[in-house]
């Protein structure tokens, strides 16, 4: 799915320049749920920007699914955001303008989709959140977890191949983040690549497979998860669900 | 209250274009708005310049002939006979052409004979003896012209009348030493000033107006004459009525043109000037008030967009007054920054103005005045959205947006 | 994707009403003062005629003083009218295609059914050339003959204006009425014809040069047969010891200059042929003791005759510029209040870039948005510059100043206001927008 070879990125500004990553090298095979934890500052979400193409790096060599994404335009980059990865983010970063609905819509709208096709979709993946009886509400008539679960929503809508996380239970509680990771894992199951930042251990144990980031760079723990269980599931056919 | 200003300078780099922005709105502003407020100024001296004439009580009847059978001799002392017979009227008198109306002729003066030397142009103007006291303007040296001064009109065999009365500014433009009385002048035919009367606005509307040369006014010359009729205070309206009735229906060959008070003749004159100042005007307010509004909508979203940051601040130990201030200083500096570029601005329009309008040079005074306004106005629109960024609780910044 | 960037933007608009409202109003107030003025500016320097500005040449010769200039201010132009004597003699070349002379004398016209008193009704003495010439369009009848211009015979032609007056407007061609006590025959009435300026006379004296216009027409040589004094503008010198002017005899033979001569010269070697018979009869009457000034004889096309008599005033041109300026802040207020509204945003921006929008895409959604104030503010100030030009048109309807006279609203200046509102806030949004457009898309995600 994924495979960074000596990634760094160096942020300058007029004082400083802050190296974030530091020759990072990491691979993420299709349909693994990878958790990243490490110390605040090591580079979490700059991996995370530049894996979901936010950001460009300084050197190294980025593949995503395949193809070679290290120096694409910014027009294709947004497609490739567009069409295969979906984002979800600690402060939710729902449209408060927009109801539940039309947030959902917004990258299928990007990808020039026809309205019953849009419909199908936002109606199918906001079922799967739990909220399809919600759809004409305005973010700030939700709770927090419901507002991550319209993110989640969102993130799934267009269908994409690796769903990236940025500390995505931050500020909710504990049962609403279990819930949260409850969805992380079925879609997961149905077959897409997840890839999540958090500092909750517990939530990280759930996953596959675990990773530390310090200091730029990736210190590979082994996973504390049983394999086989999630490995099967992982690799279940999509239909089957 | 202590001014602290690296924090503001620093919120200004933050977003140097808007600040950029309202400096360029303030310093156009400025600049149009002295300039017109002055060219308004010149404009107003211009439409209040007296007329010299009673434009109260006074009223004018333009007759013209239809046809070549048309009397007009007969017909006009016919009118004027009428015309004092009418009780309510103070005099009446015929001329040749209309004061403030643009209507009547204008020649030049030598005071060499055969035209040689320096030529003065002025209205010219044919009236009778009662000419001046219809017009009210009073004779300030020699006489008037006596009744049989004003002979009448025979075709093809006139002797020129010798005669004249002259204003004040052209006595004086002719004879700038004084002693103008009793001279003799020459345009068509020498004359002799015979009486030197104040200044008033003549037929032609050119500068300078003042200047008119009144002669006796041969009757029925030309084949159409105007009456000037002046009435007792507050009959002007009702005589001019019954006086256009009556003499419309006089004569078979003779038809009235126009009839109209001197006072609606006034108006028409000095409307340019009067319509370009209220125009100028307009504008220069909409756009002091747009600028205003802009300075107004800026800060006010300024406002919107800090809550946070103010209620931070004032969780932190900001005084109510302190975020005012801060919000009016930041707001100070821009107006000042637009009123130095306006100023420049400001001159270099005014220069413009000098040399392609004619427009005198710009007074510093009006420049001043205008920063003034400018910046009192401009802090003034400031100071709402800045209260209410005081009033903004220091809870805000607990709270999430 | 434009029905989208417009519900997203007309959601935007109204999340701020006051400022769009700020936005809305000081586009259309900027945009109004500049149709006021660019109407009026427009309709003063007008070439009414423009398809005939090349064969179309108005006369000028200086027979002035030869001690003083016609114009002190202006010395080397020569009177923009004619002596009946030169009119007279430049009218009986038959080299031009068409020729005219124009002047206006009294009129009282009676005699129509149901009038009671004659009235009034400024009479254009002309020939049948000028119908020809200027292309003016008849709604009965038509022009009178050249056998009427030698007679004269009595034919006249009357205004849409005063048919309407004194025959409700119905084809009053082939009546009889009375012109100054004679009987005239009615051979044509025109359609409604007040082109402005008037340029084939812009002499038009205390009335202005987009003043009244005639309102009967009638042979040349009626004006002289009946000894009916020029009543337009008419300017005379007389030479030292020369009578002064006194009667109508005297008027025809006086240096008065009192008639505006038009010709029509389709070809350039044409225009060469009337110029040297011009300068041929100049140099003849100089040898013989007229014309002493230095010589400065002249054709003048129509914009060079609308250029030369400055139909454009200065008023209408200091309010122009300062209307422009007035439209400079009103968009340099709307680009700040967009730029701040817009870079508020951002982080929106931010996010929708994160779901996959191009640079282009966000940078269109944000000028739809400029395109949707543009249009609003332009329909405003579309509207409020139609009450302000009929807020000049009252304002100089007193005057003597052509200022508000021409002040019409025509198809061309909604089109001059669409598009000035439409460009100038476009351009005032385009910044904004394409700061906006280039928004990061990891920028505002991290903190928020
Ligand atoms: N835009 C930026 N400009 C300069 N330095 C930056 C920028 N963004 C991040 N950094 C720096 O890069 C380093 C990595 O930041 P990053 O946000 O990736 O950390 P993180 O692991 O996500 O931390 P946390 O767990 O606190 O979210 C930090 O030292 C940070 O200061
Ligand atoms: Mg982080």
């Amino acid at each position: 799915m994924l495979r960074m070879q000596d990634i760094s990125k160096i942020y300058r500004t007029d004082l400083i320049e802050t190296h974030a990553l530091r020759a990072l090298s990491l691979e993420v095979r299709d349909g693994e749920f990878v958790a990243v934890s490490g110390p605040s500052g090591s580079g979490k979400t700059t991996f995370l920007n530049i894996a979901g193409l936010l950001e460009t790096f300084d050197s190294g060599t980025y593949e995503l699914d395949g193809r070679d994404v290290s120096r694409l335009s910014d027009d294709a980059r947004s497609r490739i955001r567009n069409e295969k990865i979906g984002f979800i983010f600690q402060s939710f970063n729902l449209i408060p303008d927009l109801d539940i609905f039309d947030n959902v819509d917004v990258p299928l709208r990007y990808r020039r989709m026809k309205s019953p096709e849009r419909r199908k979709r936002i109606e199918s993946s906001l079922e799967l959140v739990g909220l399809a009886a919600r759809m004409k509400h305005l973010p700030a008539q939700l709770s927090g977890g419901q507002q991550q679960r319209v993110a989640i929503a969102r993130a799934i809508a267009g269908d994409p191949a690796l769903i990236l996380a940025d500390e995505p239970t931050g500020n909710l509680d504990s049962l609403m983040a279990r819930q949260i990771m409850d969805l992380l894992e079925k879609i997961n199951a149905m077959g897409t690549t997840v890839i999540l930042v958090t500092h909750d251990p517990e939530l990280a144990r759930r996953a596959e497979r675990n990773i530390h980031i310090v200091d730029g760079v990736v210190l590979d723990a082994p996973a504390q998860t049983p394999a086989s269980q999630r490995q099967t599931a992982a690799h279940a056919p999509r239909a089957a669900e | 209250m202590s001014l602290n200003l690296r924090p503001l300078l620093s919120a200004l780099r933050r977003n140097p274009t808007g600040a950029l922005l309202v400096t360029l709105q303030v310093s156009i502003t400025l600049a149009v708005l002295v300039n017109a407020a002055w060219v308004v100024h010149q404009r107003i001296m211009r439409i209040e310049q007296p007329t010299g004439i009673n434009t109260r009580d006074t009223f004018v009847l333009q007759i013209s002939g239809s046809s070549n059978q048309f009397n007009a001799a007969a017909a006009e002392s016919e009118d004027l006979a009428y015309l004092r017979g009418l009780p309510g009227i103070v005099s009446a008198t015929v001329s040749d052409g209309v004061p403030l109306t643009g209507d009547g002729g204008n020649t030049g003066v030598w005071i060499e004979p055969g035209q040689q030397g320096q030529v003065t142009l002025t209205s010219e103007l044919g009236m009778d003896q009662d000419g001046l006291k219809t017009l009210g303007v009073r004779l300030i040296a020699g006489r008037n012209f006596r009744a049989d001064e004003i002979q009448p009109y025979v075709p093809g065999k006139q002797a020129p009348a010798s005669e004249a009365i002259v204003t004040e500014s052209l006595a004086h433009a002719l004879f700038p030493h004084g002693n103008a009385l009793g001279k003799t002048i020459y345009s068509s035919e020498p004359r002799t000033i015979i009486g030197i009367s104040r200044d008033f606005m003549g037929p032609q509307l050119g500068q300078p107006t003042e200047r008119t040369i009144i002669y006796p006014r041969l009757p029925g010359q030309g084949g159409y004459y105007d009456l000037l009729v002046r009435t007792q205070p507050g009959k002007r309206d009702a005589l001019l009525r019954l006086a256009r009735k009556h003499i419309a229906a006089a004569h078979r060959y003779g038809v009235v043109v126009d009839a109209r008070t001197f006072a609606q003749n006034n108006r028409r004159r000095d409307s340019g000037n009067r319509n370009v100042a209220i125009l100028l005007a307009l504008v220069t307010a909409l756009m002091l008030a747009v600028c205003c509004l802009g300075i107004f909508g800026l800060t006010t979203f300024n406002v919107g967009s800090r809550t946070r940051q103010i209620g931070t601040h004032r969780a932190l130990g900001a005084r109510r007054r302190d975020v005012v201030s801060r919000f009016l200083v930041e707001n100070a500096l821009i107006l000042t920054a637009g009123a130095v570029l306006g100023s420049v601005l400001a001159l270099l329009i005014g220069n413009w103005l000098t040399l392609h309008y004619a427009v005198p040079r710009l007074n510093m005074a009006y420049l001043a005045a205008g920063i003034v306004t400018l910046v009192a106005v401009g802090e003034l629109a400031a100071w709402q959205p800045a209260r209410r960024a005081a009033r903004i609780a220091p809870s805000v910044a607990t709270r999430t947006v | 994707m434009l029905g989208y960037y417009l519900r997203l933007a007309v959601k935007s608009l109204r999340r701020t009403p006051g400022l769009t409202a700020l936005m809305v109003g000081a586009i259309a107030c900027g945009i109004a003062a500049c149709i006021v003025t660019l109407t009026v500016h427009h309709a003063m320097g007008r070439n009414p005629i423009w398809w005939k500005n090349n064969v179309l040449y108005a006369v000028t010769m200086d027979s002035w003083d030869p001690r003083r200039p016609y114009d002190p201010d202006r010395p080397t132009v020569a009177p923009s009218q004619l002596t009946y004597l030169d009119a007279t003699y430049l009218y009986g070349s038959d080299i031009p295609q068409r020729k005219t002379l124009l002047a206006f004398v009294q009129g009282a016209l009676a005699g129509a059914p149901g009038q009671s008193a004659p009235v009034w009704a400024m009479t254009r003495i002309t020939t049948a050339g000028f119908f020809h010439m200027f292309d003016v369009p008849f709604e009965y009848g038509g022009p009178w003959s050249a056998a009427a211009d030698q007679g004269p015979q009595p034919v006249i032609v009357l205004s849409h204006r005063e048919n309407q007056r004194l025959y409700d407007g119905r084809n009053s061609v082939g009546r009889t009425i009375l012109w100054n006590h004679l009987r005239f025959r009615i051979v044509g009435v025109l359609a409604h014809w007040d082109p402005r300026p008037r340029f084939y006379d812009l002499t038009g004296g205390g009335s202005g040069d987009f003043g009244g216009s005639a309102r009967a027409f009638v042979p040349f040589r009626w004006g002289s047969m009946l000894h009916l004094f020029p009543i337009g503008s008419m300017s005379c010198w007389v030479a030292p010891g020369a009578p002064p002017l006194q009667t109508y005899r005297d008027l025809l033979a006086s240096n008065c200059v009192w008639i505006t001569m038009w010709v029509e010269l389709p070809t350039a070697a044409r225009r060469e042929r009337f110029l040297d018979f011009v300068n041929a009869y100049w140099a003849q009457q100089h040898a013989a003791g007229r014309f002493q000034r230095p010589r400065n004889n002249h054709l003048w096309k129509v914009s060079q005759w609308l250029r030369l008599h400055r139909i454009v005033s200065n008023s209408s041109r200091l309010l122009l510029r300062i209307a422009f300026a007035f439209l400079a802040v009103c968009l340099i207020n709307t680009v700040g209040i967009l730029l701040a509204k817009f870079l508020r945003a951002a982080p929106l921006a931010g996010v929708r870039r994160a779901l996959g929008a191009r640079r282009g895409e966000i940078f269109a959604q944000h000028l739809v948005e400029v395109a949707v104030l543009a249009l609003s503010g332009a329909i405003l100030g579309l509207l409020l510059g139609i009450a302000g030009l009929a807020g000049v048109r009252a304002l100089y309807a007193h005057s003597y100043s052509a200022y508000g006279k021409v002040a019409h609203f025509d198809l061309i200046g909604i089109a001059w206001a669409l598009a000035l509102a439409g460009v100038s806030t476009l351009l005032a949004g385009l910044y904004p927008a394409w700061r906006v457009g280039r928004t990061s898309p990891a920028r505002y995600l991290k903190s928020q």
